[in-house]
């Protein structure tokens, strides 16, 4: 009798199970007809920024297309982690939408065929004017569209005012190298507080920290060259010219000054702790203050937009980072894709996460248009920092730039610890550099 | 046919260490070969891989940052292999003794090795940090200058090798135990009738019956410290002027921060070599 009640129990539950499911079409009918689409993406860290965009820009997609039901699962990374992981994504042909990428990997990952062609969709799109011009063509390689890139950052010098109040230093005095290195030297009574007067990386992008001293004087990383072996015309160091002997010259000043340089590296947090009461960094370091402190925080400390110059009459300039958007050539959504990349950059969902993380934008509606009123208003330095976009340059984005980036930190090395002078130092990294290249 | 059978299931039972082993060894070994004999790196990873012949290596000879990795790790190994096995060996034996609370000690003692090397890696970059490290710290406090422990190219690697050793000797404190507790009590008592002092017990009696295990120790802790990475590229990332990068971390490099992955291939293969070359001098030396 037990026995034909259990029977009866699990026949009945199996007719219930069957008749739910055929019926739950009807019964649910949206969920039914909408077509399931799952969108995968690797970006870098930090998290919240992502989270912020991610969101709103989901949302809106969702309200642009009613008839998917569209999932994203994002995987956030530290830096490293994220171009090993996309690399490996990549080679393993794994499907994924979208990624951030850095400026200098897009040559790289364009070359190894692991990105779409954004070209014909940029053209459609329309906005490429939008975009201040460094920038736009940042995203660039072989001169087809590969990437976006959503926003950017840029170096300047940002010192306290009352340590240099103190030590009778005049800010605007650094902004020329003669004055930088006397502006070091009467700050060196604060090493007996422990805090350093001057920070010089020498940690492993001491070259990001290098080039706008080759910049301002006319020099530049890499050049065009005819008569390459296999490529006709290819890039060939130009960094070992004289502009670059002499901007090397001056990190070797800091250095004969006493400015020792700085293996470990902890982007502007040694800065907020006091450690340096002068520091050339990224406008990342504006988050190592909390954020309550941001409406005051120039009476505290200050910021020049400009690297010091050889003198009044060169004009500055910075180095420009931040993050690329792009389709990865595995992606199976790649339209959806594209759609949500354009509605992330879409000022209105790009703005509040500047707003919110410090970061500056690449495309002018925000950067000069009404966006820029909201970010003047919360980002401190904003209008300065934005004044430096026009006039910053951005690395080289082929693929051998990480061998040619390896050859300059050991060149700069080399002059820092006295092994070899600035022209030797140069000429050797610029032959291994030559070689990498394939000359 | 059962006679077949009984034959070949011993080899039967085998069979699934040796899939494994093919699978995770010997596949990845001649896999890392070929791609050592072609052009392989990031982008060329989805075309067709060309031979290149022995050009990987000729450009790893040619490259005298390559000569530069191989001087460091002599000396990371040497360095972080004497300490390791003397520490290790001075832990074991005196813990050994009759030691109130020699459980305890073992246990904390263990702790370093129980860290991932990742964390171990950040603790002492900051611990010897130049601006902001507890060492300086100290040193400052008591009047003397500080010291540039990973910025000086002299003396990094030596911060290096305190780390190493700070992070491997409870292996070897561990692995001597266990041979000092394999060896007859009874032997120290005859010997010590005979008017043996313990300083000779030691040198006579401990020391040849540990023999096995100091040997295959020393071969476990150098191939270790030939291999290990995560130190130098947590704490210093092979700088400055490359005189804390290892082999172990140039091969590192090569593949993944150049994306040359067939050069890095090639020093894995030379790599391999080393090793293999030092466990052989290890055991001929045991069988002496």
């Amino acid at each position: 009798m037990n026995m034909n009640k259990k029977v009866s129990f699990t026949a009945l539950f199996l007719i219930v199970s069957l008749i739910f499911t055929m019926t739950s079409g009807f019964v649910f009918p949206v969920s039914a007809q909408k077509k399931q689409v799952s969108l995968t993406a690797i970006v870098a860290e930090p998290k919240e920024r992502w989270d912020l965009l991610f969101n709103t820009a989901l949302q809106k997609l969702k309200q642009k297309h009613p008839e998917l039901d569209i999932k994203l699962d994002y995987r956030v990374l530290p830096y490293d982690a994220t171009r090993t992981q996309i690399l490996t994504a990549m080679a393993g042909k794994t499907p994924i939408d979208l990624i951030s990428a850095d400026q200098i990997w897009l040559g790289e990952f364009a070359q190894g065929g692991f990105l779409t062609d954004l070209s014909d969709r940029a053209k459609t799109w329309g906005r490429q004017s939008d975009w201040y011009q460094t920038n736009w063509d940042g995203g660039k390689y072989n001169g087809k569209v590969y990437g976006i890139w959503a926003w950017t950052d840029i170096r300047s010098m940002w010192y306290w005012k009352d340590l240099l109040n103190k030590a009778g230093v005049n800010p605007e005095s650094l902004q020329t190298w003669d004055g930088y290195l006397a502006g070091s030297k009467a700050l060196n009574a604060l090493k007996a507080q422990g805090i350093q007067p001057m920070h010089l990386v020498g940690a492993s992008h001491s070259p990001d920290m290098w080039y706008p001293y080759l910049w301002m004087l006319g020099g530049e990383i890499l050049k065009q060259k005819s008569g390459h072996p296999t490529k006709g015309t290819y890039w060939y160091p130009s960094f070992n010219s004289t502009r670059g002997v002499k901007a090397l010259g001056f990190l070797k000043q800091q250095v004969d000054a006493g400015i020792k340089p700085q293996v470990s590296h902890f982007w502007g947090q040694e800065f907020a702790d006091r450690k340096f009461a002068v520091m050339l960094e990224g406008s990342w370091l504006l988050g190592t203050f909390p954020r309550d402190q941001w409406p005051t925080i120039n009476h505290k400390v200050g910021m020049l937009p400009a690297f010091p110059v050889p003198n009044k009459n060169t004009k500055s300039t910075t180095m420009m980072g931040g993050w690329i958007l792009s389709i990865p050539q595995t992606s199976q959504n790649k339209d959806l894709a594209w759609e949500l990349l354009t509605t992330m950059v879409d000022p209105s969902v790009l703005t509040p996460m500047l707003q919110k993380e410090g970061y500056l934008p690449t495309q002018k509606p925000i950067g000069e248009g009404p966006y820029a009123v909201k970010l003047n208003a919360t980002i401190p330095y904003y209008k300065e920092m934005i004044s430096m976009i026009p006039t910053a340059h951005s690395r080289p984005n082929i693929p051998e730039y990480p061998q040619i980036a390896d050859s300059i930190k050991q060149a700069i090395d080399e002059v820092y610890y006295g092994m070899k002078d600035p022209k030797q130092a140069l000429n050797d990294a610029a032959a291994k550099s030559a070689k990498a290249l394939g000359w | 046919m059962s006679n077949i059978f009984a034959k070949a299931e011993p080899y039967l039972f085998l069979t699934p260490a040796f899939a494994i082993l093919l699978i995770f060894l010997i596949f990845p070994l001649f896999w890392n070969i070929y791609i050592s004999f072609h052009d392989v790196s990031f982008i060329t990873i989805l075309k067709n891989w060309e031979y290149s012949g022995w050009t990987n290596f000729v450009d790893l000879l040619n490259d005298p940052n390559f000569y530069t990795s191989l001087r460091t790790t002599v000396l990371f190994v040497a360095g972080s292999v004497a300490l390791q096995f003397t520490i290790g060996m001075l832990m074991a034996v005196l813990l050994s003794q009759k030691v109130r609370a020699a459980g305890v000690l073992r246990a904390i003692f263990i702790i370093p090795w129980t860290i991932s090397a990742v964390i171990a890696a950040f603790s002492f970059k900051f611990i010897f940090d130049y601006n902001f490290g507890i060492l300086n710290y100290i040193f400052q406090q008591i009047g003397l200058q500080p010291v540039g422990w990973l910025s000086d190219p002299n003396i990094v690697i030596w911060s290096l090798v305190i780390a190493n050793v700070w992070y491997g000797t409870p292996f070897t404190m561990l692995f001597i135990t266990a041979g000092l507790l394999s060896i007859n009590p009874s032997i120290y008592e005859a010997a010590v009738i005979d008017g043996a002092t313990k300083f000779r017990s030691f040198l006579r009696i401990t020391l040849p019956l540990l023999k096995p295990f100091i040997v295959i120790n020393l071969i476990l802790i150098t191939m270790w410290s030939v291999n290990f990475f995560d130190l130098q590229l947590v704490m210093t990332g092979g700088g400055p002027l490359f005189a804390s990068t290892t082999a172990s971390l140039y091969m590192y490099r090569q593949a993944f921060e150049f994306g040359l992955l067939s050069k890095g291939a090639a020093a894995g293969l030379i790599l391999i070599i080393i090793n293999i070359s030092v466990a052989f001098v290890y055991l001929k030396l045991l069988k002496r």
